[in-house]
Parts: C-alpha cells; structure tokens; sequence
C-alpha cells in the first residue's frame, strides 16, 4: 500500500471505478518507466496509485481531486519516451489514458478524431481502413496519441509533410484544476486568440492533461517506394542528403544509418540488412501520387547518386521488403540499448548536418569512444549515442555530451529536436536555454498549474 | 544462352495478402481491395535460381500466366537478375484450377525447349495449394522435390538438397528436375535502382493460347481443362482480446472454471 490518503484513494475509485484504480508496488511496477536508457534514467517512486479513467469527465474529476488533495498527477501515454518524462519522481497519482483509445475517421474532412490512449499503431490503421494515410511515424506505434502530441513527437517522416504539431487541428484538454478546454477543431484556419494548442503541444505534460486530438489525414499516397543508398563513408553520406534535397526530391523520409547497428538490429529482429557493401547508408522513402512521377524521382535519384560518389543503390517496391527497411531501422535503438548511456536529439539546421557530424566524428576521436549514429538526416536530426565506456564516470559522459550539445548549438541547432527535455535533460536547460525564456515556461507554468500538481520535477528547472 | 544451368522460374502475380479484404458472405477474397506482388514464395525460388547462376552459371527464364498488369512481376524478376521474361495471357488461360495451370505452364516450358531445372514457390499466398509445381514436373514426366529449405550441392547434372516435409529428408535428385522451395531457402536480394529502371525498359514476350498449339491441348487451358471449382471459401471469424476481472474469494475457482470450459486446462 502507499501513502496516499485513504479518502482520496475511496474517491478515485467512486469516479473510475474499482477495477481501474491499481495499487501495490507489484502492479504499478508496469506504469512507472519509459525507455530511457537505465544509465540516466530517475528512479521512479512506486509510492503511486495508477488510474485508469475512461472518459475526459472522469479526467476531469481526477484532477479536481487531486488539487483538492495537493497530490501530484503523473500523466502517461505508451511509456516510449526516451527522457523520463513520465515517470514518476514523487508520491501520487499516474493518470494512465490506455481506455480511452476510441477513434473516429471523418473521411470529409480528412480528419482523425483520436481518443489520447490510442497508440499510434491505432491511429495508422484506422486511417488505412478509411483508404487515408497519417503520414509521420513519430516513433515506437505502442506509443499513444496523448503522449505524441505531448511531446511533439517527430521521428522518421517528418521532412516531406512535418512533425506531430503540423497534423494537430485541434485538442480537447484538462487544465490541472479540472476544467475541461476544447482548442480549435476540424479547422485548417483559426486566428481566433493567442493560440493556446500549439503552447500545449510540445508541453510534455506540465501545463494540461490532452484527452482527445483531432488530426489531420492525407490521401493515400499510391505509389511509394524505399531506396537504401550504400556509401563509403559517413561524411559522404550525410553530405550528399542536402545535395538531394537541393535536387527537388522531396521524399517521405531521408534517414542515415551505419552497418554496425542496422546489421545488429536487422540480426535482432531475424531479419537480413539487404545491403553486402558500403559502410554508411541513406534510407530514402518516395511517395507520389503516380508511378510515374516515383520513377521519375527514381531517375534523378539514380544520376544524382553518381555525383554523389555513392555505391550501388537498392530499390525496394513491395509492401514487406519497403516494411523490413523501416522496421529495421526503427528497431536500432532497441538493439543499442543494453550497451548504451545516452540517446542524444541535437538538432542542427539540415545543411549543416555534414559539419555537426564531423565534430561528432572529431569528439570521438578526442575521447577514444564510438559514438553511433543514425536518424533524420534530412532534418538535421541524427541520433548519436553515448555507449558505455569501461572505466568511465557519469562525469565522462557528461563531458562527451555537452561538447556534442556545444557543437550543435554552435550551428544554431538545438539540444533537442524531438524527445524534449522530460526529467533528463533539466539540467540542460539552464546552460543552454536563455533565462528569459526560462522565465517566461515557468511563469506559463505557473498560470496552468499554481499548486504545480501535474507532471511536478519535468521540463522546467 | 549461355553454358550452365538452364533454368526456369514459375512465378505468379498475387494480391496483397496482408492487406487484401474477405468477402465473408459471398466466401470470396476481393482482388481489387489490395495492390498486386509477386508471391513471396516466388521469389524466393527466384533468389535460388539467381544464386545457382552465380555459382555455376547459368541462364534464368521467368514464366508467369496471368492477365496482361502480370507484367510488372515479371519485370521485378528482370531487376532481380532473370535474364529471360514470358507471359502466358489469354482470356482462355482464364478460370484455370490448379491442374489446368499446371498444364500450361507446362506447355509453355515444353515451348521453350531444353532446361535443367524448375524452380517454384511451395505455394502461392492466394491459393495456397503447393500443388501447381509438383504437376508440372508430372506432366513435364520430370522428377521433383517439393519444400526444398536448402541446396547442399549442386552441379550440371544434379542436386543435393534438404526437403522439409515436417521432417527433413536430405534428397538427391537428377536434372532436368523440379523443385519447390520454402521461405527458409534465402532471404530474396533487393533489386538495384539501376535495374528496376533498366527492366521498366525490357520488353517481356506474351505468348497467349494460339502460340501453344502444337505443344499441347487447348482444351486443356483455363475453365475447359479444369477438374474442379471452388464452390465456397469459409473464413474462420476472428476474435479479439477480451479481459475479464473476478472479484472476491470464489475469484479463483471462477478463473478456473472459465479456462476449463475453453480447454485452456485439463
């Protein structure tokens, strides 16, 4: 048992009822982590009681109670974040969304009305049923609506048509004194006040608790394709992504990845990576709305490649060979993480990716450690992980780390362009971040939130 | 042509099966609801053909029977590496159960003329017979293995390979023979970019019914040459997860009662 206040607890469960009020040490073991990596990772409290609301009244009764009580609510989405901005870090309530994962395809409008608590995987299928497509894949699918949106998830297809704010068009939320707040709708135009959704999205929890989102689909794109460019070298790959972009080839998405992990990852899953040479890769998805134009894409893509002193692309046009690509790539993480401190998001402006990896590149020389990388190229957006290093302290870490955030920030970048800044980066924001601005969250904060009840010790310093 | 072994693929162009829908009333699977592939099995008979060409040199001819888009998996297997693609259409190939398939396909591959071996698919997705190629190799009066998930050996004259039939037999086979692989045989190469726009380009030869005659019975093509018809589809009906909780102390005896009842326990 916990010690939260017996009332509270009888309370909780008139409003959700007793089946989706979980306590005991045992049970909420399952909603206290995310997938940061253990090095870094707070230690969750388990002094938590998990509930399970399933409608945005019953958020709203929560909250109201636990403002009553003065007790912290942790909200959380598929736990697949990557900075610990879920976990709790103190007594109190984890307000998990997983029943209210409703969602309604209005096909007229190109638009998903999606309950928070339904995942991504969710959401893709729904719109595929409807014969629409949700074009970004902001991550793991287990992750859920809420919790995308929360975080403004990015990930792998973001370049052609942007990252999770780009496709919200509306939000229903819960202000952390229970007041239920619809923000726009099934609207493309809406200059009616300052724009109070675009301030949640991305808010990571602090400000609101997101109930429902109304997204905005796309038609099917029938003709895709997925390319694997094989290069030399890593500073030859990332430098022929702005040179492709340059050429008016605007894919679905452009990723980099290296042999060592995409070959571990591939072997991980039973799968094969489809490329014998090369060292560094490209992964370029096309989608177009005709045959034609993916091979006229393809056509330039292919003479474009030999200025690029790549090696032999691969072209891959079924729907399991195009998915095994992807899944591979998505599952690197996954095989990195037993070996891994750190998975960074700095971000650089996309030209500049080949000079943020060459300092990259020059860091891991300096320090004597390997720093594999892969991600969103084209975004200016490359994942490099800080792997564990016999003999080191969390001090050599920190220092590999900051000159890795020092660089890109140099290139006008940033320290984080989608996993956000959630318990384990606070301690970035003051080094990085201009007090002004740091002054301005916590006073935002501060009108959502005087008794700071939601998502207390994230984000803010 | 070139020396080595000559080869012959079968492959068939086939929807989507994960993405294709059932007609659960009309027992039915609709064509229309998903994209055209290859079958899967396919082209892993393809890879096999590919790399016994790499080891032994040889040339590969791909064959498929279906209507004229049937094209494009045949040009796929150009990108691949086959260096020969025909395809058998004609409105009457059409309505073919699998022993008029079989037959003209094996007409066709009589056409061709002299070949060391044939490689199919186990089965295909849509059908999921497994019985086009061994009919094949009996009308061609050809030996085959069926289920091959690997080739121990091979040269001009024979192979050495492992037929996984539940268990599996390590069989040797003289050619001109036939043999079915399994998805475990290789894991089927990506074409290259350069390929794929090469083989947009090729050109495919079609040969319909007429261009047959005098290697086999036309009456034996399509809906007249075949012994049997599907009558029904039956889909098994899906269930999803479904969760229950027992409350109090007969909560136990209740879980029991109820993973008894569907033989989840003795």
């Amino acid at each position: 048992m916990n010690s939260l206040s017996s009332g509270l607890i009888v309370k909780l469960k008139e409003i959700v009822g007793e089946n989706w009020v979980v306590q005991g040490e045992d049970l909420v073991a399952g909603y206290v982590l995310d997938e940061t990596p253990p090095p870094i990772r707070p230690q969750p409290n388990l002094d938590v009681v998990v509930v399970k609301p399933n409608s945005s009244e019953e958020v709203s009764k929560v909250l109201k109670l636990a403002n009553e009580y003065d007790t912290p609510v942790f909200p959380r989405g598929g736990g697949t974040g990557l900075v610990g901005g879920c976990i709790p870090t103190a007594p109190g309530i984890v307000l998990s969304l997983e029943r209210m994962n409703r969602i309604v395809i209005d096909r007229d409008n190109l638009i998903a009305e999606a309950e928070a608590g339904a995942t991504l995987r969710d959401l893709l299928n729904a719109s595929d049923e409807a014969g629409l497509f949700f074009p970004p894949h902001p991550g793991d699918e287990g992750a859920q609506i809420g919790g995308l949106i929360a975080c403004n998830a990015g990930g792998s297809r973001a370049i052609k048509t942007g990252v999770m704010r780009n496709y919200v068009r509306g939000l229903e939320v819960i202000l952390p004194n229970g007041e239920i707040l619809k923000l726009g709708g099934k609207l493309l135009k809406n200059n009616f006040g300052l724009d109070l959704m675009q301030l949640i999205i991305g808010s990571e929890g602090i400000l609101a608790v997101i109930t429902k989102a109304w997204i905005r689909l796309y038609p099917k794109f029938p003709a895709t394709a997925t390319l694997v460019i094989p290069f030399e070298s890593r500073t030859v790959a990332v430098k022929a992504v702005p040179k492709i972009l340059h050429a008016g080839i605007l894919p679905l998405a452009l990723e980099y990845v290296e042999r060592i992990p995409i070959e571990r990852s591939a072997e991980r899953l039973g799968l094969k990576w489809p490329c014998k040479i090369g060292e560094s890769f490209l992964i370029v998805i096309l989608a177009e709305q005709s045959n034609e134009a993916l091979y006229a894409q393809c056509e330039r893509l292919l003479s474009l490649c030999e200025e690029l002193n790549s090696l032999e692309p691969l072209l891959a046009e079924s729907r399991e060979e195009q998915e095994n690509i992807l899944k591979i790539r998505s599952e690197i993480y996954s095989s990195l993480k037993p070996d891994m401190v750190d998975i960074l998001d700095a971000t650089v402006p996309p030209a500049s990716i080949g000079v943020f990896m060459d300092k990259v590149e020059e860091i891991a020389k300096r320090y004597n450690t390997y720093l594999p990388s892969y991600g969103h190229a084209a975004d200016g957006n490359i994942h490099v992980h800080i792997m564990k290093e016999q003999g080191w302290s969390m001090e050599d870490y920190d220092r590999v780390r900051n000159e890795i955030y020092a660089a890109a920030v140099e290139l006008g970048g940033t320290i984080t362009g989608e996993h956000g800044i959630g318990y384990v980066r606070r301690k970035s924001v003051g080094k990085f971040l201009n007090p002004m601005y740091v002054r301005l969250m916590k006073e935002i904060k501060h009108i959502f939130d005087p008794k700071n009840i939601l998502n207390p010790g994230k984000v803010l310093p | 042509m070139n020396n080595g072994l000559h080869m012959i693929v079968l492959i068939k162009q086939v929807p989507d099966i994960g993405k294709v829908k059932f007609n659960v009333e009309e027992g039915r699977i609709d064509r229309s609801s998903a994209p055209l592939e290859t079958n899967p099995f396919d082209l892993n008979a393809l890879e096999t053909a590919i790399q016994l060409k790499e080891q032994i040199g040889g040339y590969v001819t791909v064959v498929s029977m279906g209507p004229p888009q049937a094209d494009s998996s045949l040009r796929d297997a150009l990108a691949r590496g086959a260096d020969r693609a025909i395809l058998l259409t004609d409105k009457l190939f059409a309505g073919a159960d699998t022993l008029a398939t079989s037959y003209t396909l094996a007409t066709a591959i009589r056409k061709i003329g002299s070949f060391n071996l044939i490689i199919c698919g186990e089965k295909t997705v849509d059908g999921d017979t497994g019985q086009v190629g061994p009919e094949v190799a009996e009308h061609l009066n050809i030996p085959h293995v069926a289920y091959v998930c690997e080739i121990r050996s091979a040269t001009l004259d024979k192979l050495l390979v492992v037929s996984d039939m539940g268990d599996k037999y390590l069989v040797e086979v003289k050619l001109p023979a036939l043999i079915t692989v399994t998805k475990d045989i290789n894991t089927p190469r990506l074409p290259t970019l350069r390929n794929v726009l090469k083989a947009k380009k090729a050109s495919i030869e079609v040969w319909n019914a007429d261009s047959l005659a005098g290697y086999g019975e036309l009456c034996r093509f399509g809906l007249q040459g075949s012994m049997t018809t599907v009558f029904k589809i039956v889909f098994p009906s899906e269930e999803g997860r479904k969760g229950l909780i027992f409350h109090g102390g007969d909560a136990v005896e209740k879980l029991v009662e109820v993973l008894r009842g569907r033989r989840f326990i003795g």
